[in-house]
């Protein structure tokens, strides 16, 4: 082998090596790459399922607490004997954050009175102040405060948020209050006069104001555990909300 | 390769632009996803207010969303993926922009819930459509740039040899070659 050939070979081998080397390489920055590429998209996954996880509602329990209704003020919910501790929930029908609560932390209300673990008032008002909304909330409100009865009560109130109109357009017409009503299984032979007639809606005007003097509430919903406001992000979150009123039941 | 002095300079300061986008558009990314992670719902209702998808679909994303701004936040900022990080953020703000511009088309009057809130405005308020969408669509720009020139100075990417083979130092290294 001559000296140029000895020199050629060497070069080649070093040629090979530094491509040996540059496909190590090139493996390695892709298993980097992989691995930090999965631990974030994880972490994402993991936030994800948190966040549905916290916000989960609640299944329906057994049966509901007695709920006795007072056709011009607020409606209890609590088992016989639980006077504490006291959530107070202030909502409207027309509004899209109390729809909203209703759908997220309702059933957790709803369990915890049943579990003896909470007293739960029901203040439904009328917060808004321009129409149409205005006009939508105290057609139901009023609606609402004709039934008489403690199931078929929560029963209409759940139908009512789960129907909820727009806020630009007129609704909670009163052919759909009656319809919802029987839907609710309201068999008082009085509702529907008192629902047309719109015997209640002075009760509620009535009942929104003493609410607003009272008890000083910015808007709705707002939802007080034993007279304090609690923290939105409390009453949206099933699994604090729930936390929260079991540490104050102690 | 001939370079004045001037362009050499410019080109220089290239990868501490890429820098500082990094850590404008990350920081924005983690403070909008950090306000909204712990409210989920609000979150939820965000992007319903916008009534633009379905409310399932509006439901996952609102759970997502948070989560998402805060992973891509993060790796913009330590320049990790860089490339892809920034690519995904400025496909958020874009749509970020699609959707504020289309509330503002539907008359819609709500909060962008950019930073939280669950998109209702209150009586006195007034939306602010021009302002988030100038901003969003500045964001936008800044995710271009990072991934047209990544990864830019004090990245992970370049510490962890993520950056590939340096183009130049290989152009050198053949042009070397053939010299000898």
């Amino acid at each position: 082998m001559s000296k140029g050939e000895r020199q050629k070979s060497a070069r080649e081998k070093i040629k090979e090596q530094q491509a040996a080397e540059r496909v190590r390489e090139q493996r390695k920055r892709l298993v980097t790459y992989l691995t930090a590429g999965a631990v974030a998209v994880a972490a994402v996954g993991a936030g994800w399922m948190w966040a549905a996880s916290r916000s989960q509602s609640e299944q329906a329990g057994g049966d509901l607490a007695p709920i006795t209704v007072h056709p011009d003020n607020a409606v209890v919910m609590a088992k016989s004997g639980v006077t504490k501790p006291v959530i107070d929930i202030y909502e409207d029908f027309q509004c899209p954050a109390c729809r909203q609560l209703e759908s997220v932390s309702g059933q957790t209300f709803k369990n915890l009175a049943a579990e003896g673990k909470a007293k739960v008032v029901y203040h439904p008002i009328t917060i808004f102040s321009q129409e149409p909304t205005r006009s939508n909330s105290l057609r139901a409100g009023a609606a609402a405060r004709c039934v008489a009865d403690g199931k078929q009560w929560m029963a209409y109130h759940d139908l009512l948020f789960e129907n909820q109109p727009s806020e630009t357009a007129e609704g909670f017409k009163i052919d759909q209050l009656l319809a919802w009503g029987k839907e609710a299984g309201v068999t008082s032979p009085d509702f529907q006069s008192c629902v047309t007639g719109q015997k209640h809606a002075k009760d509620q005007i009535a009942y929104t104001g003493q609410v607003q003097k009272s008890a000083k509430i910015q808007g709705t919903p707002t939802v007080k555990l034993n007279g304090v406001e609690m923290d939105n992000r409390v009453i949206f979150t099933p699994q604090e909300l729930r936390d929260q009123v079991t540490k104050a039941a102690k | 390769m001939i370079a004045s002095p001037a362009s050499h300079k410019a080109r220089s300061a290239i990868p501490w632009v890429t820098t500082a986008a990094r850590l404008v558009l990350g920081g924005v990314l983690i403070v909008a996803g950090g306000l909204k992670i712990g409210n989920p719902s609000d979150s939820v209702l965000a992007v319903k207010a916008y009534q633009l998808l379905p409310d399932s679909i509006a439901t996952t994303v609102g759970y997502l969303l948070p989560i998402l701004e805060i992973v891509v936040g993060v790796l913009l900022v330590a320049g990790l993926l860089t490339r892809v990080a920034a690519a995904v953020a400025a496909l958020l703000m874009l749509a970020f922009v699609f959707g504020i511009a289309w509330a503002w088309a539907k008359g819609l009057r709500i909060d962008c819930g950019c930073f939280g809130g669950g998109g209702e405005l209150k009586d006195w308020q007034e939306p602010s459509y021009l302002l988030d969408i100038v901003r969003d669509f500045g964001l936008v720009l800044l995710g271009a740039w990072v991934v047209r020139f990544p990864p830019g100075r004090f990245a992970l990417d370049s510490a962890l040899g993520l950056t590939g083979p340096d183009r130049t130092r290989d152009d050198e290294e053949e042009t070397g070659d053939e010299q000898g």
